[in-house]
């Protein structure tokens, strides 16, 4: 978001301040060459191109010289008759006007106090110039070139590029905050609900704005509920689905032990349950698997892993006692208590499937080692049983759903969901964790699992 | 009040009331025939509404209950009866909803089973369960620690002389652990004594029955007497000192 900020702010001082400078500097080249024709330049030729213009056409010579002086001459020109107009009908400047009162009124009070200063005449800006036809033309030169305001230029010329620059920088900086702003809103929003906070909306400031920025306020919205409704049809569906395929499951358990009460136990019932247990356990499995792939809406809280692994090593260790599991035992390893930040239920789930897979693959009498330690900013926990491994081309597919082993469809007795391993893993990367199978250079599958550890300060 | 559970389950003529409301009307009937020979009399409701209403007659000791239940859910109808009522109640939850099984527990239920469940299953629950009803009483010394006291008698817990109200499963656990204050209780004999099951791999009735227990006894003032959990053993009531 900054270097958005950044890039947008950039781009428009750039633009603006090269503008200046531009313009700027288009201005100064044309003032320096002003200033070089000026200096160049004397007022004795103008008056005397006037007046051999005069001299040989008149008047309309005189005119026809005034309109072909070159745009780029230093000086305007103004050529007044006896009435103060001027020959080609511009209107006077009132600069030149105030000149030639004054010039009068000067003359007037020179008469007025004493001829003997006759000879002397004040400086003026101007020549008379008598026509063929005894008319009298007033030449008045105006430079183009101000002086003065060449003097103003050299001083504030850095004052105003500063001032321009800083004024362009605020403006330039408003602008794109004013676009930035809504992109930041916009990603706090997505940000939330990416981390599952389904409910989350851009503010009314936002979508009650009337420009493109509002309809995408508006737009996001409509999509975030959406998004919601859907989440909750789909969380609404799999209980229904739970539901729907287990009441069938439930009648048929209650009716085999109906039967069983009157005709005895027969091997087929015990088969019976035996396939109604295994379909409701898949059943339980895939609805956790896809359960996995909808967002929780609930927020993660921290665990103490160790705990929550000493619970499931516990568990598995009573289920070795009273299944037909037997004698293996697990062994675990802890040097450390790391915290993690997730779901408990998921992460129990994710580590009793690894650990009862591992059990489940174990010889008679075999031992599978559980530890717990940590690697950086990672949480490790190694899962090692002494079963028979895992061909190595079928080591990246094992967690795939439904994928079994061939030792595994040689082995029916073995057979468990098929969901396991793929819970696991959706559980894990769902954590932002990773599980790794390899195996063990003297036999045996090793199990690697990793999770970031949440950092001590919250 | 004091018949003895077997002499009950004996005694032909005097079958056990069991409500069960679950809106699957064939699973209600099927169990309704297989508890039968086991004097226990279900009768079976399909919706959360009927079941409040039949629950007024006061003629059942447990309560089977489905949580999900078209109309009022399950746990509606366990939050309304608790608000009155200690029945013992067996929750039917769908398996691997933890949440639906941990609330619950919390809201008073005394046991839970993942719907599909064995029928003989609930049948040695519903046993265990009114046999811990009925039993009770034949062992009725008192019972004090500190703050806390429990009369088996009526099954009444106080807190420094202000009456607690417990669940049958919580009264249980806590009447266990005051008998041992000190000593680790495993998980096995709790659920023995309060659950009337042994203890299942993967199961934490138990533990939220304990949490529920201490945050009860929190409430109440028993500020000394503390349960503590000893990993992957059991719980023990610490005395205050």
């Amino acid at each position: 978001m900054r270097s958005l900020l950044v890039r947008i702010f950039l781009s428009f001082w750039l633009i603006i301040a090269i503008s200046i400078g531009l313009a700027a500097g288009g201005g100064y080249y044309y003032a320096e060459r002003m200033r070089q024709a000026f200096e160049n330049y004397e007022i004795s030729d103008t008056v005397i191109a006037a007046s051999n213009a005069l001299e040989s056409s008149g008047r309309p010579g005189l005119e026809a010289w005034l309109g072909d002086l070159p745009s780029n001459y230093p000086v305007n020109v103004f050529v007044l008759d006896r009435q103060g107009k001027d020959v080609l009908g511009r209107t006077v400047p009132g600069r030149i006007e105030r000149a030639i009162r004054r010039f009068d009124q000067r003359r007037d009070s020179h008469r007025e106090h004493g001829r003997e200063r006759r000879n002397l005449r004040p400086a003026r800006p101007l020549t008379q110039l008598v026509g063929p036809d005894d008319e009298l033309y007033t030449l008045f030169v105006v430079p183009k070139y101000s002086v003065y305001g060449e003097w103003v230029r050299e001083q504030t010329r850095v004052l105003l590029l500063l001032l321009a620059l800083m004024v362009s920088a605020i403006v330039s900086y408003a602008l794109a905050r004013a676009i930035t702003r809504p992109v930041h809103k916009f990603r706090e929003a997505t940000v939330s609900i990416a981390e599952g906070h389904l409910n989350t909306r851009v503010s009314d400031s936002m979508t009650q704005r009337k420009d493109e920025i509002g309809l995408l306020a508006q737009d996001f919205n409509s999509m975030a509920d959406k998004l919601q409704r859907s989440a909750q049809q789909q969380v609404e569906l799999s209980r229904n689905i739970s539901h729907e395929l287990r009441s069938p499951l439930a009648r048929l358990r209650v009716a085999l032990e109906l039967a069983r009460r009157q005709t005895g136990d027969l091997a087929e019932f015990v088969r019976i349950e035996t396939e109604a247990e295994r379909l409701d356990s898949l059943i339980g499995q895939i609805l956790s698997y896809s359960r996995l792939e909808t967002r929780d809406q609930d927020e993660s809280t921290p665990i103490k892993l160790a705990e929550l692994l000493a619970e499931v090593v516990e568990d598995v260790r009573f289920e070795c006692r009273s299944e037909g599991v037997q004698g293996v035992t697990v062994d675990f390893n802890q040097d450390q208590e790391p915290l993690v930040s997730g779901f408990a239920g998921e992460l129990t789930s994710a580590l009793e499937n690894v650990l009862r897979n591992a059990v489940h693959h174990s010889p008679k009498g075999g031992s599978v080692t559980v530890e717990l330690s940590s690697v950086g900013e990672q949480a490790r926990i190694t899962i090692e049983d002494q079963g028979t491994g895992v061909a190595d081309e079928e080591l990246a597919n094992m967690f795939e759903p439904f994928f079994r082993t061939r030792s595994a469809l040689a082995t029916p007795e073995l057979h468990g969901t098929g969901l396991g391993l793929a819970i696991a893993k959706r559980a894990i990367e769902k954590h932002s964790g990773t599980i790794r199978a390899s195996n063990r250079a003297n036999g045996g599958l090793r199990i690697e699992i990793e999770l970031p550890v949440r950092p001590a300060v919250d | 009040m004091t018949h003895d559970v077997f002499e009950l389950m004996n005694n032909a003529t005097r079958p056990a009331n069991i409500l069960i409301v679950d809106d699957d009307q064939e699973l209600g009937e099927m169990l309704r025939d297989f508890l039968a020979p086991d004097h226990l009399k279900l009768t079976a409701c399909l919706n959360g509404e009927d079941g409040l209403k039949e629950l007024q007659s006061g003629k059942f000791e447990l309560l089977i209950l489905d949580i999900m239940l078209p109309g009022i859910s399950g746990l509606d109808v366990l939050k309304k009866l608790r608000q009155s009522n200690d029945l013992p109640v067996i929750m039917l939850t769908a398996r691997g909803d933890d949440i639906d099984r941990i609330i619950g527990l919390e809201f008073g239920a005394d046991d839970y089973l993942a719907k599909p469940f064995n029928p003989r299953e609930l049948a040695a629950r519903i046993k265990a369960i009114l046999r811990r009803t009925k039993q009770s009483p034949r062992r009725s010394e008192s019972c004090e620690l500190g703050d806390i006291a429990l009369d088996p008698r009526t099954r009444r817990a106080t807190v420094n002389g202000e009456p607690l109200r417990l669940t049958g499963t919580e009264f249980e656990i806590l009447r266990c652990l005051l008998e041992t204050p000190g000593e680790v209780v495993s998980k096995d004999k709790l659920n023995e004594r309060a659950l009337g099951r042994r203890f299942m791999p993967y199961d934490r009735s138990i533990d939220t029955h304990i949490s529920n227990l201490r945050g009860k006894l929190e409430r109440a003032g028993a500020i000394n007497e503390t349960i503590q959990n000893q990993r992957g053993v059991g719980y023990l009531l610490i005395p205050g000192i």
